[in-house]
Order: structure tokens, then C-alpha cells, then sequence
């Protein structure tokens, strides 16, 4: 979730990632991939279109190739970069759902299994919890919360467009989530700065914490204990955000583990990936973190993002 | 000033539908099977929840009392209205289920279709029983139409 306050100007980029040079590798190489186009991909929606052909010969119809992406099922590249997806019908009958490869990730790391209670906390407009519903053939119950009716009107709308019908919505502050409910496993897909979704001509909406109102690293931390509050004893909870900054990344995660008995495990990615900060501006932070991965923009051609997979102990 | 986007808009205390007795059930699924051919033991994972005039389809879970302590906005997928006496399939259920449709399915080519939606109503004539019937177009399901003698409806959305 990417709040909207303020377009970063690309010859700003430089010197707004400056601070960042130590943690990304190849940094002059990032700072040249900003200036790409993201790829357009989607997911197939398996729930309602068995048959990908059926898919994949209307979009050729109407002018678009799409081609499976290697390592990340169910995922198709189009060419041209710019066809209007969202105005296919194969996008109306909820064949498909345009999503960036990174953005599957974190529910990749939940893992989630048929049968399993899920709590979504920050689920519209529903990439993630549609992701879920197919990856456990509709069979898992999902709550899919977020704390906009605006926001969540979106979501009603893309569950209903993919035909899922093991997902209930709710409206609750995700860090007011209330108690009662032995929740197996919980996503936390938190508002975020969104700098990983920074590129010349896509998106490029970087919220500036200094001059918005928003105090980020406070909310995320306040989302993450509630998850890990509301998650059963030897559950799990994923925390995931599009951004590099650490405050909000292994900083967010670091509280909990001083806060709360859990620990990090480590998970199988299809995309290259780097382990978590244990160190951070000279503060020493959690050494789980090491188990945390960071995804970049120019090593995946995709979208920057940060994936913690927690478990419960106590 | 521009036009304002209409938008449905949530109900914001919207309340936990009841889930259906066993002859509420038997009723909505019987339709299903007997109209297109969708065997009964297609939804034997789902719930059957019914407010006043829908019944909706939600995974079962392993303890529903906990969830129905939540305030919900909506639970599951729009399955069936009610209307008047009549059971009435939505195009939504019928996108996902109507796949496994053996009866009363219209083959529509792509121009009648556009005009279909277009227009609402047009001229048609098939041998099918009169009623509801799944809409499908190459191969894709559009969803809902009512066939009556000489003319098919549109209940797409």
C-alpha cells in the first residue's frame, strides 16, 4: 500500500538514495535502472480460467504476447509494456490480475495451506489475498481487513472479480485488530515510503516522511506486534513492505523481536535476494535479521521489497 | 464540473448472514444441479449463507463462532438471489462454477454478444427450456441471461 503525497523528481533520485549507497549492491547500476520502465506482468486466476490458453489467445486477438515467467507459476510477462490490461476482457471475467513479481513474494513466504485461518491486515485492493485464495484452491479462510471503506470497496470488488468465496472483509485499524480469533498465520503487507516502486514514468509516488504527517516506522510497528499478538502460539507472521528503507524494514522487525519471543526463518525465493541488516547507521539490530531478505529493483527488474517470515514461540 | 464516478458503496455495519439449514440448502443446490447440470457435491467444501434475499458460498472453517464475533463487511461470493418465488444464479457464481455446466448454456458468437450487452434484450430462438441459462461466448462465461420463448435477456453486469 503506497499512500500518495509527494512525486520524487528523477534528478532527485541520486541524492535521495545517497543514504542508502552502503546497502545496495551495485548502487550506480541501481541508480541507472530507476530510469527503466517496470515490465507488465499478471497472475492467471486459476479459480476461474483452468485452461491458460484460453488466456493467452485473447490477449494475442487483441495484440498482446504473453509468455510464462521461468521460476514464478501461474506468472506471465506481456509485451507491449504498455497494453491497457485492465481493459481486456480476460481482466473483466478475472482470468488475470496484473501484479509485479516481487509483489507475490510475501505470500510465497506464508506458504499458505487449505484449511488454515488467515488474517490479510492490510489486504486492499487485494493482490495478496486473491494470491492466497488460489494458492490453497479457495480453501483456506481468509480475513481480508483493511482500514479504508474506500480502499476496501476495491478489494470487494477484485474478490468478487476472481471469484473467491473463501475470503470475509472487515474494517478494522489493523493495529485495533480484535482479539478471539486463533488466527494460524497472519500478512502484514504494511503502508510503506513505496521507494521501491520508484522508476522514471511508472508510479514514482515516494511519500517523504519528513514532510508528511505520517510517522511510518511508528504505524509499521504498531501493525507488526498486534499481528504477532493475534497469530496462535507457533504460528506465523509475514511482515512485507515496497521499500528499502531499514527504519521501516529490519528496524520494524528488530522491535518486535525486543518487544516479543519469535523467531525468523529463512525461505526459498525464485528471485535473487539479500539477507536482512543486522546493522544499521551503527545500531547493532536483531542477528535473526540476517534471515529476512531484501529484493532490488535492478537485480529482479521489478519492484523493491522487504520480506520477514516470523514465528511465534511463546 | 465533471460527472461524480457512481460507486456501490459498502454498508458500513453490515451483519454476519445465517448459515442455511440442511432443506435451504438441498433447495438452492437442487436448482443448480437440475438448471445446468452442476452436481451438488461441487460445493460440499462451501457454506451456504443466506441473508434476506441472497444466499452466499464461504469455505467452511474449522470454527465459525469465533469469526462471527467480527464486524464483516461481506463474507464470500454472491451465489443465488431470491427472486419473487424464483432461484436466480449470479453471473459472478457463473463465471466461477459454470465451467462445469452440462444444460442450458447459450453459445453466443462475439458480435451477438456485444449486442447483447449492448441492447439488454435481442432476438433468439433455441430449443433450451425457458428460464435461466449461463451465457458463454468462445469458450469464456459471461454469466446470467433468461431465455423465454423468441428472446434472451442480459442479467450480465
Amino acid at each position: 500500500m503506497v499512500p500518495k503525497q509527494k512525486m520524487l523528481n528523477l534528478a532527485e533520485a541520486p541524492a535521495y538514495f545517497e543514504r542508502y549507497r552502503d546497502i545496495i549492491p551495485r548502487f550506480e547500476e541501481f541508480l541507472e535502472h530507476l530510469k527503466k520502465p517496470l515490465p507488465l506482468y499478471f497472475r492467471l486466476n486459476e479459480l476461474k480460467c483452468p485452461d491458460p490458453e484460453l488466456v493467452l489467445q485473447g490477449l494475442r486477438r487483441q495484440g498482446a504476447q504473453a509468455e510464462p515467467v521461468p521460476q514464478m507459476p501461474l506468472f506471465y510477462k506481456v509485451e507491449p509494456r504498455t497494453f491497457p490490461l485492465g481493459n481486456t476482457e480476460e481482466y473483466y471475467l478475472g482470468y488475470i490480475y496484473p501484479m509485479t513479481l516481487n509483489s507475490s513474494l510475501p505470500v510465497l513466504a506464508l506458504e499458505p495451506q487449505p484449511g488454515e485461518l488467515i488474517l490479510d491486515m492490510c489486504a486492499a485492493p487485494g493482490s495478496k489475498t486473491t494470491q492466497i485464495a488460489q494458492l490453497t484452491k479457495d480453501q483456506a479462510i481468509i480475513v481480508a481487513n483493511d482500514r479504508r471503506l474506500d480502499r476496501l470497496t476495491a478489494l470487494v470488488a477484485n474478490l468478487k472479480r476472481l471469484g473467491v468465496a473463501c475470503a470475509l472483509t472487515t474494517l478494522y485499524r489493523g493495529e485495533e485488530f480484535p482479539f478471539g480469533i486463533p488466527f494460524d498465520k497472519v500478512l502484514v503487507d504494511a503502508p510503506c515510503s513505496g521507494e521501491g516502486r520508484y522508476r522514471q514514468g511508472y508510479e514514482g509516488e515516494l511519500m517523504y516522511q519528513k514532510e508528511g504527517r505520517t510517522n511510518l516506522p511508528a504505524l509499521q510497528k504498531g501493525l507488526l506486534v498486534r499481528a504477532f499478538d493475534l497469530v496462535r502460539v507457533g504460528g506465523i507472521v509475514v511482515y512485507s513492505t515496497c521499500t528499502i528503507n531499514p527504519d521501516e524494514n529490519e528496524c520494524v522487525v528488530d522491535y518486535l523481536l525486543r518487544k516479543r519471543q519469535g523467531r525468523l526463518l529463512s525461505c526459498e525465493y525464485p528471485q535473487p535476494h539479500h539477507p536482512g541488516l543486522t546493522e544499521w547507521e551503527g545500531r547493532p539490530l536483531h542477528p535473526d535479521l540476517v534471515r529476512a531478505a531484501r529484493f532490488f529493483p535492478h537485480e529482479t527488474d521489478s519492484v523493491g521489497f522487504f520480506v520477514a517470515k516470523i514465528e511465534r514461540l511463546v | 464540473m465533471g460527472k461524480k464516478a457512481r460507486r456501490k458503496r459498502i454498508h458500513q455495519q453490515a451483519v454476519w448472514p445465517r448459515v442455511t439449514n440442511f432443506e435451504e440448502r438441498e433447495e438452492v443446490l437442487s436448482f443448480w444441479e437440475e438448471r445446468f447440470g452442476i452436481p451438488k457435491e461441487t460445493f460440499a467444501p462451501y457454506l451456504l449463507l443466506s441473508t434476506a434475499k441472497n444466499y452466499w458460498l464461504f469455505a467452511k472453517p474449522p470454527d465459525l463462532r469465533a469469526l462471527q464475533g467480527l464486524r464483516v463487511q461481506t463474507v464470500g461470493l454472491l451465489f443465488t438471489r431470491k427472486v419473487s418465488r424464483w432461484l436466480k444464479p449470479t453471473s459472478t457464481a457463473l463465471q466461477r462454477f459454470g465451467h462445469l455446466a452440462t444444460k442450458n448454456i447459450v453459445d453466443l458468437e462475439p458480435h451477438a454478444l456485444d449486442r447483447l450487452r449492448r441492447e439488454r434484450k435481442i432476438p433468439y430462438e433455441t430449443d433450451l427450456s425457458e428460464g435461466y441459462v449461463i451465457i458463454r461466448c468462445q469458450g469464456k462465461v459471461w454469466g446470467c441471461g433468461l431465455y423465454t420463448p423468441g428472446k434472451l435477456i442480459s442479467y450480465l453486469p
